[in-house]
């Protein structure tokens, strides 16, 4: 195998939660050496967030949220209260490619590293902030939480059943979406900086990324000055189109019953026929009720009932296989289980990365959703434990010696 | 100035999102993209929404979108003439970006090895509901269907109020979108690759792979801990919701105990606030009933930028609801100038989602609006590949362009 892509690029990587940690996770995956810039005295929350192997919390290495999102980084701790550690970032500094953070505005030009001063250390750097709200603007130094900005984004109030009040996506959709658009800015800097030597600052808003994924929602009001109504897992130009209930799962969960669901769509005329004729129901494909496109939709409660009725004895696994085989789209709504235990198919492409941590053993997480043919593509190392490259930057990088290393540790520089 | 990706070359074969938002992705920060159709045209064309609803294949809203800055050409692939006029074309490129299935793949006879025989420096990027490889390679999919597949809808729904309420889908095309993001990324690394080694190589980019990618911490709860999540939990701490105020929704977000006192403090510090049932933000979920009914109160006499402002000063990370009218007349989103005005001669003007972000060196512009149905094909056909008039009117015949 060759080398991977960003085989000798370097990231000086400011930053924690996830908007960053993702951008950063993608570099790793393409290859770049990646070293977290961290401090013992403010970890990453992540480090110190569930879940714990077996439900046992503790530690800074073990949590299986910072293990997710730092596989292949390197982490040196810091203390830049110390004139020392700041030092030894600049030089990180002056070795990489890349500086990224995503602290709240102001932050990082206060611990020394904005990028005009990070520019004198290295005049083609390539910089990006992946800020909430964006460097400009009124609203500028607002405060901006993953969960919230689901909904500035516009996304929950496009988001809901019919008739019901806006609702979420389930999780923080901007941050690991700004950490992708993120990653895709920093290379094409990099593609302009090999062919020009020039690098350059990058002002990313979460909100403002977020945005570009809502072209349906927007336009409807740019072009027709309306809200659209919220539908559900409705679509105008299918049905059925719907997740329906299943079998719940055969035995509980920590105490809990866990129910289970399929997808199904039918894109057009002729794969509605064919979800008839899989559910026993073939007189149902040249029902007038049912037959076109638009009686479907104008039915689409009784449809829904039909469908339901006929999924509700059966397992989800089931339902999906009995429908691929019809030559409809149907999935099994995967959980977390279903995703690491059950899916044969995502776990006979090798998706999952199994790697041996020191602290948490071998655990299944995710891998590259990415294959290449020519250039290595794997999850290199499990996350770093806090402080784990510390002496091997600071040596081999760096060019450190042992008792000046001693004399750091000692002053607290490497806290 | 020149844009980051000046003089990169690339084909796109798409069709709705995924493929489409990869190659627009390059095309706005400079690359050339020529955007390959079937003649009968790409399907986001028939998506819409359309000014004053009316349907036309020039006017889809979703179409102008996301194929910005691109040249567009016809042609049919499965024809073999059609795919000897891509082979032509990619022996010129440097990448190639499609989201054909894999058994529309094996019917066009598209594969990786059959262009490298032309261009051993194509990167050429594949982007599939689940994948080129494993037992599900050849399964139907649609948006909904690979957004549960992926592990996503499964978190999102009427939550532990509603056990009733299945899964619910986020809105739009989001499968696409990370698909195409991803895959534009992964497409850079390779670009970046081949520019050192002179080579290209095949990126196999799995959908589902994507969006479980993206589960945060929910997907470690099994590994981990034995535990399935699903849309059923309780939240752990609270204020975390949405609630209506007297013109909107706002979202309440208080992680940290200076940022419910800063909420306390908006309000007037009521009484109320200090009941030890609301004493830290697991007294505030387990008693999360009673708490929702006074903020309730408070905030249907209040409008969603007066608590929006107030709360912010302090330092909370409340943020509105917005609706698209919230964001189009934005202060904020003005002043950075999010929104872009494009003018294609048949849809007419209207404002667009603009730059994902603001590069300081490289313009992010938009050139060209989306391309009609065929429009280059002159330029592409005639001028670049030099075929005569009298060929692509044959080409046209027999419906290859």
């Amino acid at each position: 195998m060759v080398k991977p892509p960003l085989d000798g690029i370097r990231i000086a990587d400011f930053t924690w939660v996830w908007a960053g940690p993702y951008c950063t996770l993608q570099l790793a995956h393409l290859g770049a050496d990646v070293i977290k810039i961290e401090t013992r005295t403010r970890p990453c929350v992540t480090r110190v967030l569930p879940p714990w192997p077996d439900g046992k919390p503790g530690g800074m290495n073990r949590s299986g949220y910072f293990n997710q999102y730092s596989q292949g980084k390197r982490s040196i701790t810091l203390n830049f209260k110390e004139p020392a550690a700041q030092e030894i970032a600049r030089k990180i500094i002056a070795q990489s490619d890349v500086v990224i953070n995503n602290f709240a505005r102001g932050v990082i030009e206060k611990m020394g590293f904005g990028y005009d001063a990070v520019k004198r250390i290295r005049p083609d750097i390539i910089m990006i902030s992946l800020s909430g709200y964006g460097d400009t603007g009124p609203y500028a130094d607002y405060i901006a939480y993953g969960p919230a900005q689901v909904p500035l984004s516009g996304l929950s109030s496009l988001t809901g059943y019919r008739g019901w009040p806006p609702m979420h996506s389930g999780f923080s959709y901007a941050d690991p979406n700004a950490g992708i658009h993120g990653a895709f800015a920093i290379l094409t800097a990099l593609y302009h900086r090999n062919k020009t030597g020039e690098g350059q600052y990058i002002d990313m808003s979460q909100w403002e990324c977020a945005m570009t994924l809502l072209p349906e929602g927007i336009l409807e009001y740019t072009m027709n000055g309306a809200e659209p109504e919220r539908i559900g897992n409705e679509d105008l130009q299918m049905a059925p189109h719907g997740i329906y209930k299943c079998l719940d799962r055969p035995e509980k969960v920590a105490g809990n019953t866990i129910d289970q669901f399929v997808a199904v769509v039918a894109a057009d005329d002729a794969e509605w026929g064919r979800l008839a004729k899989a559910i026993g129901r073939p007189e149902l494909a040249t029902d007038p009720r049912f037959a076109a496109l638009a009686a479907r939709k104008a039915n689409e409660a009784e449809l829904d009932k039909m469908i339901g009725e006929w999924t509700t004895s059966k397992r989800a696994a089931e339902v999906a296989d009995t429908l691929q085989a019809a030559a409809v789209a149907a999935a099994v709504v995967a959980d977390n289980r279903f995703l690491a235990d059950e899916d044969p198919h995502i776990n006979q492409r090798g998706y999952f990365a199994e790697l041996e941590h020191p602290e948490v053993g071998v655990k299944k997480h995710c891998g590259i959703p990415w294959k290449m043919s020519r250039t290595e593509c794997a999850v290199r190392a499990p996350a770093p434990c806090i402080g784990q490259h510390t002496e091997e930057i600071l040596t081999q990088l760096l060019g450190y010696g042992h008792e000046e290393i001693e004399q750091l540790r000692a002053l607290g520089a490497l806290e | 100035m020149t844009s980051a990706l000046a003089g990169l070359k690339i084909l796109e074969l798409g069709d709705l999102v995924a493929a489409a938002y990869a190659t627009k992705l390059m095309a706005d920060t400079g690359a050339e993209v020529i955007k390959l159709e079937n003649p009968k045209g790409d399907r986001a064309r028939y998506r819409g929404p359309f000014p004053g609803h009316i349907p036309h294949p020039e006017k889809s809203g979703l179409f102008l979108y996301l194929n910005t800055n691109k040249l567009g050409a016809t042609l049919d692939i499965g024809k073999s003439e059609g795919f000897t006029l891509l082979e032509k074309l990619a022996a010129e490129a440097d990448v190639l970006v499609h989201d054909f299935a894999p058994p529309e793949m094996d019917r066009l006879g598209l594969s990786y090895e059959r262009l490298r025989k032309v261009n051993p420096r194509l990167v050429m990027t594949s982007i599939t509901p689940f994948g080129l490889t494993g037992p599900w390679r050849d399964r139907r999919a649609e948006e909904l269907t690979t957004w549960s597949a992926g592990g996503l809808i499964v978190l999102n729904g009427g939550g532990s109020a509603h056990p009733e309420m299945p899964p619910l889908k986020t809105f739009g095309s989001q499968s696409g979108f990370q698909g195409g993001v991803h895959a534009a990324t992964a497409t850079m690394g390779a670009v970046l690759a081949q520019a050192r080694d002179g080579e290209g190589q095949h990126i196999d980019v799995s959908i589902q792979e994507v969006l479980a990618s993206q589960l945060e911490l929910t997907f470690e709860y099994w590994p981990y801990m034995k535990m399935i999540a699903t849309r059923l939990g309780r939240k752990p701490i609270q204020p975390m919701e949405a609630l209506e105020c007297k013109d909107g929704w706002i979202y309440a977000c208080c992680v940290e105990e200076h940022q419910w006192r800063g909420v306390v403090e908006t309000m007037g510090n009521p009484d109320w606030a200090n009941e030890e049932i609301f004493s830290d933000r697991f007294k505030r979920a387990e008693n999360w009933e009673a708490l929702e009914l006074f903020l309730k109160e408070y905030l249907s006499e209040h409008t969603v930028l007066e608590v929006y402002k107030a709360v912010q000063q302090r330092r909370v990370p409340f943020a509105p609801v917005s609706t698209m009218g919230d964001l189009i007349n934005s202060e904020h989103l003005k002043a950075r100038g999010f929104f872009v005005e494009i003018t294609q001669p048949q849809a007419g003007t209207h404002k667009y989602p603009g730059a994902p972000l603001k590069y300081g060196a490289t313009p992010w512009a938009i050139r060209l609006p989306a391309p009609v149905l065929g429009q280059h094909n002159e330029e592409i056909y005639g001028r670049r590949l030099g075929l005569p008039q009298e060929k692509i009117a044959e080409l046209k015949q027999a419906g290859v362009i």
